[in-house]
């Protein structure tokens, strides 16, 4: 019945139809799962666009490069309450952050109660010429001379893939966002195609070191680093954090 | 040792196959639902480059699915345990590499992966160390499985080897 064996040490389990056919059955169940992950990734990106359909702008809102603060975009220069936010739009943990926080970040600019500083930089990259960490860095740049920075850089954590260096925030679909939120004049699509603001992601990159931070996403509230107690973000305890310091 | 090693092989081989086995299933299991945190955490050891890198966080967890499945039935046991040992010693390799570059990653071996907190850096060397010594175990429990792969509970029994051995010649 069996074909025949030349070392009888070779494993035997039944009869090997059986055998082979469990074995089979197995590969075949793990293999099609295998499949599905792999294909997940593109079924994501094409749904993240999704998100910004009921996009709420918050209007134009200026903030200006300052070059003595590493190339971080400075909202309301000057007020006493200093609060500087360090962040890779790649990172998951900043939309961790983001999500919770960046709308009470953004009352504290529009009510004029802090001054907010974002340093967006490359941290996650992966050092090739389509690295999506400077590429996304840059486009929020060219944002900010539209005066549409936290529009922009909300919309990216909005959209952003799970998975890092995927491919996905490429010079198309960066275009695509700020269509999706209303920035599309010429400048910008030639500031992001370009690349033009690469100097300033570098600037804020390298400022990491000259301000202690070692990754994103780092909060400082008046230069001290923010260390949250709490296991997740928590908005109320951010908010506590930057009401002692106001005092 | 050496003897109780012999003595009790099959009830030995039984606990390796199928704890081993079960850590193995548990592993692969919940990376292989988690496939985007698995490709995030294969890239953060940054040995492949980045695209090759997502692929294999998306097939590894199926491949440990797929061996632990071999390994707990008792079946295809000889390849299973091999192929477990290379897999263990690949990620014993991949761990003291960024260990050796200085890089603060999570493992990712169960779950989560990537970048961690710098505040943390003691935390993360101690759980290298103890992740290697982990899988270098799990080594030697596949190797013993390979060299004594018939115990109890298995699809696979161990070949009668002297009548096998005058059957096949007939």
């Amino acid at each position: 019945m069996s074909k025949p064996k030349k070392n009888s040490v070779k494993s035997q389990g039944g009869d090997p139809f059986t055998r082979w056919l469990v074995i089979g059955m197995v590969t075949l169940v793990v293999a099609v799962g295998a499949f599905f992950s792999l294909t997940s990734e593109n079924k994501a990106k094409n749904a993240a666009f999704v998100a910004l359909d009921s996009f709420q702008s918050y209007g134009t809102l200026p903030g200006n490069v300052d070059s003595t603060a590493g190339d971080g975009i400075v909202f309301n220069a000057g007020l006493a309450t200093k609060i500087d936010v360090f962040e890779d739009f790649q990172c998951p943990i900043c939309k961790l952050f983001e999500d919770p926080i960046g709308g009470y970040l953004t009352s504290l600019i529009t009510e004029k109660k802090a001054q907010v500083t974002y340093h967006p930089l490359s941290f996650l990259g992966n050092g090739t010429k389509d690295d999506e960490s400077i590429a996304a860095s840059n486009a929020a740049y060219c944002a900010a001379d539209e005066n549409k920075f936290l529009d922009f850089h909300k919309a990216l954590y909005d959209v952003q893939s799970q998975v890092e260096n995927s491919g996905f925030l490429n010079t198309e679909n960066l275009l695509t966002i700020g269509k999706k939120i209303g920035i599309t004049s010429t400048t910008f699509t030639d500031c992001v195609t370009n690349k033009s603001k690469i100097v300033n992601v570098v600037a804020a990159t390298e400022s990491m070191a000259r301000y202690g931070v070692k990754g994103t996403p780092t909060t400082l509230i008046n230069g001290k680093l923010w260390e949250r107690q709490s296991p997740g973000f928590d908005v109320n305890e951010f908010k506590a954090a930057v009401e002692a310091a106001a005092k | 040792m050496k003897n109780f090693l012999i003595t009790k092989q099959e009830w030995i081989t039984t606990i390796f196959r199928v704890g081993f086995g079960a850590f193995l299933l548990y592993a692969g299991g919940i990376k292989a639902f988690d496939p985007a945190a698995s490709a995030n955490a294969t890239a953060a050891y940054k040995i492949l480059p980045t695209e090759l890198a997502h692929n294999a966080g998306y097939i590894l967890p199926w491949l440990e699915v797929a061996l632990a499945i071999f390994l707990i039935l008792g079946i295809f046991i000889r390849p299973a345990a091999i192929a477990s040992a290379l897999l263990m010693v690949m990620f014993i390799g991949a761990i003291a590499s960024v260990w050796a570059r200085g890089m603060l990653i999570d493992c990712g071996c169960l779950g989560g992966g990537g970048a961690i907190d710098p505040s943390k850096a003691t935390e993360a060397r101690i759980a290298y160390a103890l992740d290697i010594v982990r899988d270098a175990a799990f080594v030697g429990m596949c190797l013993y499985i390979f060299k004594y792969p018939y115990g109890r509970f298995s699809l696979e029994k161990k070949p009668e080897t002297t009548t096998q051995a005058s059957e096949d010649q007939q």
